[in-house]
């Protein structure tokens, strides 16, 4: 072998060098397509035995040949990182993200941490969208019919059609989700002002729309207000899923965190009504299970309540009985008269009557102007649930002459089926934008695919002012344009994305901000920084229409059958991440099940129907026409009775392609159902009625049909009681997980820690630590379970997706992973608890003392290090590890898809079969850290050496640095009252600690909960 | 005065065999044509043994995620196997070394089966220490040898390590205590053989062994040495595999009992393997008067011993359990015996703990049959104390978000076939090539408790 100083090259372009190698060679990837049979297939594939098997095994990798850059250009050094600041595309809510690029491509997106509402927190989606771009199966050129068309050639035709169009008067339709570009929406507005019959239609595919509807109605302009959360001193929120997934659950995220800080002692007080668990649910102070044809009646009970104190006397009939106590609706009245001025009533129905009850509840309470915004209002959801009924008329009359689709998937996302779908195959001209081949594609007469948003160039308003900028960080792979180019070019300006951006902000960003007056310092500025705060458009709003307000009287729960709630996930959304393995393989944050979607279910009306976890039921809506739904069940506790919730976005087309995603031998099951997709798309139980897109208005009947489908779930018991025949006399909950109550705390700060007292070091000088000792503290009760973190870590250590049959098996390779924990407290109410958990980098830590060939060895900073390539795979140490932090490589998971390897992190291993790996508490990036501070010639800072889960987390729950530092953020949590370990009787002595979770309640005394 | 003292008991040799006879009856056998019978049953073992080159062939290919594995439970049928395996062996080395020590002449009949059983045991055992690796083409990393990286070092405060030294010793030990045994009937089958083949073979084998005084002294001075190595091997080779569990954390594992429960265990699984064999080999073989009923007897007797032992160490540690106040401890048993795994302990208590009880009876050691089945339920319980062990302590330890069953794949089943088919291959063929009982030894023995001692010559 030779050393390390010879140069190769691969091709002589590449010798030449230039970016334009790359381009060509990542274009030569796509199109040769994820593998080619080679010489290694061969010999897999000739037969093997035992010999054949230790002559396989001790193959050596081939050699590749590579050089560096010969012309290097300014500022790259091979093997080191820049960041790029950028607008992430993941949703419609903007977070600001930092692009780490290396090499030429982006291998990482974090969080910006001086984003103004995304604070440095970036969701699972976000983070997860980064495999989007190196995404084989995206559209690399337009399509006509199925048909690779040039661009010109596209733009020709389609061209000639909408002239065409408009010489007869047809009706033009550019059907889209929120956009919150600036000046996309100009160029668009261009384009219909160009045409005598076309409209701009806006739906979300998970909608808010009734939301808008009522502020219309209230305050006479529909729009959707910003919450502020940190000022929010109470917070009652009627279905309103923000920390999960409710338009700009980041935001919310770190706003809600922010008004939760018990160390300050100014801690918000959270109720949750709400038809099944969300993550919002979890964690709240209080929560309750409501049908969703409970809650108008349970709004107007409580209005009534607050405009009593408020001295308004509403002269409304009795309403129904009050799903909810009476005696807690009253404490809840007063708590938030109170609190008034600083009380938030939130409101995540679609059912406009009750979104205006919420309106006027905050109205009583004085929230206008105080948590929430409406003169700097959001635009992060635009969706006209009534534009969008209407468009469907018109789609099913064959009114339609063109319809543009763009960033939605209406064939998908919308309820009609195959109705629908044929209704949009019927229409003369259909263009989508679509970067993948969905649903809507595959009907479309043309698709111009859109660019990934980290190779484009685009601006975003998703606030009102803050204008940010997303800036390409690679150049694009294929022959995609963005809708702006695309939408300039037919208006007649065929500029690249580059300039129209310019030009756009020359025009209407820059002239609403006075700090620069040099345009082209402004734009460097904000291209820095990745967003610029500006004068914020006005927004007129009327006062507040009193006559909107009605009381709703009648429930309309359903008595006999079950109230269907459609959601969306975490992970999937709307189905747009259907096309991402790493999101389908993210155990959902409650149910912790994986690569499906299912029927949850109470334990209660599980218990009644007779079904357990995987049995498969039959869903029966009374409504015509509609196909009938077998699911698998799930059994989820604190959900209402007579719900039964199904995750939206799931059976899409874009899953296909995971059918044989994990590894595949002879047992192995598909990661698909028998529909060939992962899960089953419940659209079709949406219902477009009235102007509204409901979620949650179908009713079903349920029945068992025997048939099984054992659930991928990740986490099967959960609570941290032990089942009750075999409990040992006297013993309650395990302290794995210790909270307790906010009256206990304020009594006493280490309320609820059951801590034993450290032991006497039987090796004292073992570990001396004379350096720096990295260790990590995690506040639990900051932490929303929303497992940002489990997908970053991902990302940065090269972790494989193993399928749905693996995880199935136990053998999901998270390094970082969040137990979730119920508990039952009084008035029967199910709390639940979210534990991250990783390596515990424990000091005495037992892995260690039982590797026969010390692959996992202890570092002199405080790291349990795994050293790979001395692994012989023997798991002992996970068999050891108390916590069982340490997963193994089962199988070779497969890496030949080419062009999804450019995501890798160069900096950590791809670890083979037959070998442990685990959380290092990301030493590639304290060793990056280390490095730079050595040659700067100073200390580690606090702070430089961040992992990646501290690093993604809108919660910012998770602190970790330098242990010996006593001014590290670390240490100083590590002293904190409420900072416990995992498991401290055993002696290991981890280096994580975690901080108790503090639930905003009266009682003291812990016996009350129990598991 | 000789005769006095020799006719105190009743013969260990029935049937009043000469020394001429003797070689006879277990030489002949040898020198015939096979049975149909044995052809057949090497057919079928040989035909595990394939099912398991296979599924170990696949296994080694294509990963350990083959197996019924998973992020809890790290350890089943793998180290199950491996430790019944190890433990099958300890009965022979008991029955060679520690019964020569205590000189129980009656041991003369079965010590060549019992120790070839120990090593074919510990063959099949020894697979799985190297299969059960994520990558066993670096298995020998286990072992410190002298290497240019570094020089890199094992741990040795590893059990695993311990082990690798463990069972090297006990094999080499075996195996060599074995063959110097075998080396007089090696020369007596050299002497016999009218086939070039077996002359040449066996004399290369027997290493020239003349029957020379010189020769029989040195051989008794030998091997009343491996005797003497062999001895504490059978107290410390099981004791070294039961740390593999003791040092760790792990509740269930981290018990102090463990070496004495294991070894109690171990010659309890290997004495009822020994007389599955013995009493099949003897009938099909034709060799009853040489393994009699009263050495069916005493075997039956260290089984029923064992079995008291082993059920007091159940006891033991659910006392321990209960003692030690720590409720992690306390779960893990009433998680055995009542959790989702309760069949597997049951059927553990059963077959070891109750069924062998029928051996205090002496009618039931009288009647052979009983005794076979017996022995086998021993076996099927020694296989899920091992299995019980390992898969319900992991399967739900300290943090119950990690709790997980287990359930084992095609691959794993087949691959205990295959070991089975391993261990009856070998045997099948030890009873075709190797004297199965050691002629010399039993010669020195066959006077005892016969009063017309000159008779035995000739």
């Amino acid at each position: 072998m030779s050393s390390g100083n010879k140069h190769y090259w691969k091709a002589l372009e590449e010798k030449e060098g230039g970016p334009e190698f790359l381009k060509d060679a990542a274009r030569d990837l796509v199109e040769r397509g994820p593998r080619h049979f080679g010489r290694r297939d061969f010999l897999k594939a000739a037969g093997f035995t035992v010999g054949t098997a230790f002559a396989t095994g001790c193959r050596r990798a081939p050699l590749q040949k590579a050089i560096p850059l010969l012309s290097q250009p300014e500022e790259i050094v091979p093997g080191r990182c820049l960041f790029y600041a950028s607008t992430c595309g993941g949703c419609s809510a903007g977070c600001g993200l930092l692009a780490k690029v290396r090499d030429g491509r982006p291998i990482k997106l974090e969080g910006n941490p001086e984003h103004p509402f995304s604070n440095g927190g970036l969701c699972a989606t976000g983070q997860a969208s980064i495999l989007g771009l190196y995404d084989s199966q995206r559209l690399q050129h337009p399509l006509k019919q199925g048909n690779k068309i040039s661009r010109d050639a596209a733009d020709r035709e389609i061209l000639a059609r909408l002239a065409s169009i408009r010489s007869q008067h047809g009706a033009v339709r550019f059907l889209t989700g929120t956009i919150t570009s600036p000046s996309v929406l100009a160029a668009l507005e261009e384009v219909l002002k160009s045409l005598p019959d076309a409209r701009h239609v806006v739906y979300d595919p998970v909608s808010n729309s009734a939301l808008l509807d009522a502020y219309a109605q209230t305050h006479g302009t529909r729009l959707l207000p910003r919450f502020h959360f940190e000022s929010a001193g109470v917070i009652a929120s009627f279905d309103a899923d923000f920390l999960g997934t409710w338009i700009s659950p980041v935001e919310y995220t770190a706003a809600y965190r922010a008004g939760r800080n018990l160390e300050e002692r100014r801690v918000s007080y959270h109720v949750q009504f709400e038809p099944r668990m969300s993550v919002t649910g979890t964690k709240a102070d209080q929560r309750f299970a409501v049908a969703p044809g409970d809650f108008g009646v349970l709004l107007t009970h409580l209005t009534g309540l607050v405009a009593k104190r408020a001295g308004i006397s509403l002269n409304w009939a009795e309403p129904d009985a009050s799903p909810v106590p009476m005696s807690f609706l009253e404490g809840l009245a007063e708590q938030l008269w109170h609190a008034r001025g600083r009380s938030l009533v939130l409101c995540g129905s679609q059912a406009i009557e009750e979104q205006v009850l919420a309106n006027y509840l905050n109205h009583l309470l004085g929230s206008y102007g105080t948590t929430i915004d409406l003169e700097r209002p959001s635009l992060q959801m635009q969706g006209n649930d009534q534009d969008l009924e209407s468009l469907v008329r018109e789609l099913h009359a064959g009114k339609v002459h063109a319809l543009f689709v763009y960033g939605v998937n209406p064939a998908f996302d919308l309820p009609g089926g195959d109705e629908l779908r044929g209704v949009l195959s019927r229409v003369p001209l259909l263009v989508s934008f679509s970067q993948r081949m969905d649903e809507t594609a595959f009907l479309a007469g043309y698709v111009l695919p859109e660019p990934h948003f980290l190779e484009s160039w685009n601006d975003t308003e998703a606030v009102n002012g803050v204008a940010s900028i997303s800036q390409p960080t690679v150049h694009p792979f294929g022959e995609t344009r963005s809708l702006l180019e695309t939408l300039s070019a037919w208006n007649g300006k065929s500029k690249s994305g580059y300039e129209l951006l310019r030009e756009s902000w020359r025009a209407r960003v820059f002239p609403r901000q006075k700090k620069e007056s040099n345009f082209d310092a402004f734009w460097d500025r904000s291209v820095h920084d990745g967003y610029t705060e500006v004068e914020a458009a006005v927004f007129k709003t009327k006062p507040f229409d009193l006559r909107a307000v009605q009381p709703i009287l009648r429930s309309s729960a359903a008595l006999d059958k079950f109230a269907l709630v459609l959601y969306p996930t975490v992970s999937m959304l709307d189905g747009r991440n259907a096309y991402n393995p790493w999101l389908h393989e993210l155990p959902d944050p409650i149910s912790k099940v994986t690569w499906d979607n299912y029927a949850s279910l109470s334990p209660a009306a599980a218990k009644k129907l007779g079904v357990n976890n995987g049995d498969v039921i039959h869903l029966d809506a009374s409504r015509t026409g509609l196909r009938t739904l077998e699911l698998p069940a799930y059994i989820q506790p604190g959900q209402h009775d007579r719900v039964v919730g199904v995750a939206l976005g799931y059976g899409s087309k874009l899953s296909a392609r995971f059918a044989k995603v994990g590894p595949q031998w002879i047992d192995a099951l598909l990661s698909v159902g028998d529909n060939g997709l992962v899960g089953q798309n419940v659209a079709s139980y949406l219902e477009l009625k009235n102007g509204v897109l409901h979620y949650s208005s179908t009713q079903v009947t349920l029945s068992r049909t025997g048939k099984q489908r054992e659930l991928a779930c990740t986490q099967i018991h959960n609570t941290l009681t032990v089942p009750e025949h075999l409990r040992p006399g006297g013993s309650g909950a395990r302290p794995i997980v210790q909270e307790t109550t906010l009256a206990a705390f304020l009594k006493d700060p280490q309320s609820g820690v059951e801590d034993d007292e450290e032991k006497e070091d039987l090796w004292p000088t073992d570990h001396p630590y004379t350096g720096p000792r990295w260790g990590m503290v995690i506040d639990l009760n900051a932490c929303t379970g929303c497992s940002s973190c489990v997908i970053a870590c991902q990302i940065e250590n090269n972790i494989p997706v193993v399928g749905r049959d693996e995880v199935r098996r136990n053998r999901e390779m998270h390094w970082m992973r969040i137990d979730r924990y119920y508990s039952e407290s009084d008035h029967g109410q199910v709390d639940v608890a979210h534990q991250p958990l990783m390596c515990q980098q424990c000091e005495n830590a037992p892995c260690e003392t039982v590797c026969p060939v010390l692959a996992t060895v202890h570092s002199e900073d405080g790291l349990n290090q795994q050293v790979y390539n001395r692994c012989v795979g023997t798991r002992y140490c996970a068999n050891n590890c108390p916590y069982k932090g340490r997963r193994f490589n089962w199988f070779n998971y497969s890496h030949d898809d080419q062009l999804q390897n450019l995501v890798l992190n160069p900096d950590v291993t791809v670890r083979s079969r037959g070998v442990m790996e685990k959380c290092t508490f990301c030493v590639q990036r304290i060793q990056e850290a280390k490095i730079e501070a050595k040659r700067r010639g100073e200390k580690v800072v606090d702070g430089a050496a961040q992992t990646a889960c501290q690093q993604s987390c809108p919660a910012h729950a998770i602190y970790f640095g330098d242990l010996n530092d006593p001014s590290s953020r670390v240490s100083k949590m590590m002293q904190n009252p409420r900072r416990y370990r995992v498991l401290e009787e055993l002696n290991v002595r981890p280096a994580v600690g975690y901080l108790t979770v503090v639930r905003n309640r009266d009682q003291e005394s812990k016996e009350e909960q129990h598991g | 005065m000789a005769d006095a003292v020799l006719t105190l008991r009743p013969p260990l040799i029935e049937g009043d065999k000469s020394i001429a006879q003797v070689t006879h009856d277990v030489c002949a056998p040898m020198e015939a044509r096979p049975s149909r019978l044995w052809w057949l049953a090497l057919a079928a073992s040989s035909s595990l043994l394939l099912l398991g080159v296979l599924a170990i062939g696949y296994q080694v290919a294509v990963g350990v995620g083959t197996w019924g594995l998973n992020r809890t439970i790290g350890w089943a049928f793998d180290i199950t196997n491996f430790v019944f395996w190890i433990g099958i062996g300890h009965a022979g080395t008991l029955i060679s070394a520690i019964l020569f020590l205590f000189r129980q002449r009656w041991r003369t009949s079965v010590n060549r089966a019992a120790e070839a059983m120990t090593i074919f045991a510990v063959m099949c055992a020894g697979i799985f220490p190297i299969i059960h690796t994520g990558r066993p083409w670096f298995a020998y990393w286990l072992f410190p040898y002298p290497n240019t990286r570094g020089s890199l070092w094992v741990n040795f405060r590893s059990p695993l390590v311990w082990d690798c030294f463990a069972i090297s010793t006990y094999f080499t030990v075996s195996a060599m205590f074995w063959f110097i045994g075998l080396l007089p009937d090696l020369a007596t089958i050299r002497d016999r053989a009218t086939a070039k083949w077996r002359r040449t073979l066996a004399g290369i084998l027997s290493l020239g062994w003349n029957g020379s005084y010189r020769a029989w002294q040195r051989y008794e001075v030998v091997y009343l040495m491996l005797a003497g190595l062999g001895t504490p091997l059978v107290i410390s080779v099981h004791t070294i595999v039961s740390w593999d569990f003791a040092t760790s954390v792990l509740p269930g594992w981290h018990a102090t009992l463990f070496p004495p429960y294991f070894v109690a265990g171990a010659i309890f699984s290997g004495m009822a393997m020994v007389l599955t064999l013995m009493i099949i080999a003897r009938k099909l073989m034709r060799l009853e008067d040489y393994i009699t009923l009263r050495h069916i007897d005493r075997m039956a007797k260290l089984v029923i011993l064992t079995s008291c032992i082993v059920g007091l160490s159940y006891a033991t540690e659910f006392f321990i359990a209960l003692y030690s106040g720590s409720s992690y401890e306390q779960f893990v048993f009433l998680n055995r015996a009542l959790g989702p795994m309760f069949w597997a302990y049951w059927t553990m208590v059963s077959c070891n703990l109750l069924i062998p009880q029928l051996l205090w009876f002496r009618r039931i050691r009288a009647y052979v049959p009983a005794v076979f089945v017996i022995s086998i339920f021993v076996n099927i319980g020694m296989w899920f104390e091992r299995f019980v062990i390992i898969v319900t302590s992991l399967s739900r330890d300290f943090l119950p978000s990690n709790w997980f069953h287990y359930a084992p794949t095609r691959i794993e089943i087949a691959t205990l076939l295959g070991s089975f088919g391993l261990f009856f291959t070998l045997f099948l063929l030890f009873c075709r090539f190797v004297p199965v009982i050691a002629v010399a030894e039993v010669k020195g023995v066959l006077k005892y408790g016969r009063p017309h001692a000159e008779a035995i010559h000739e």
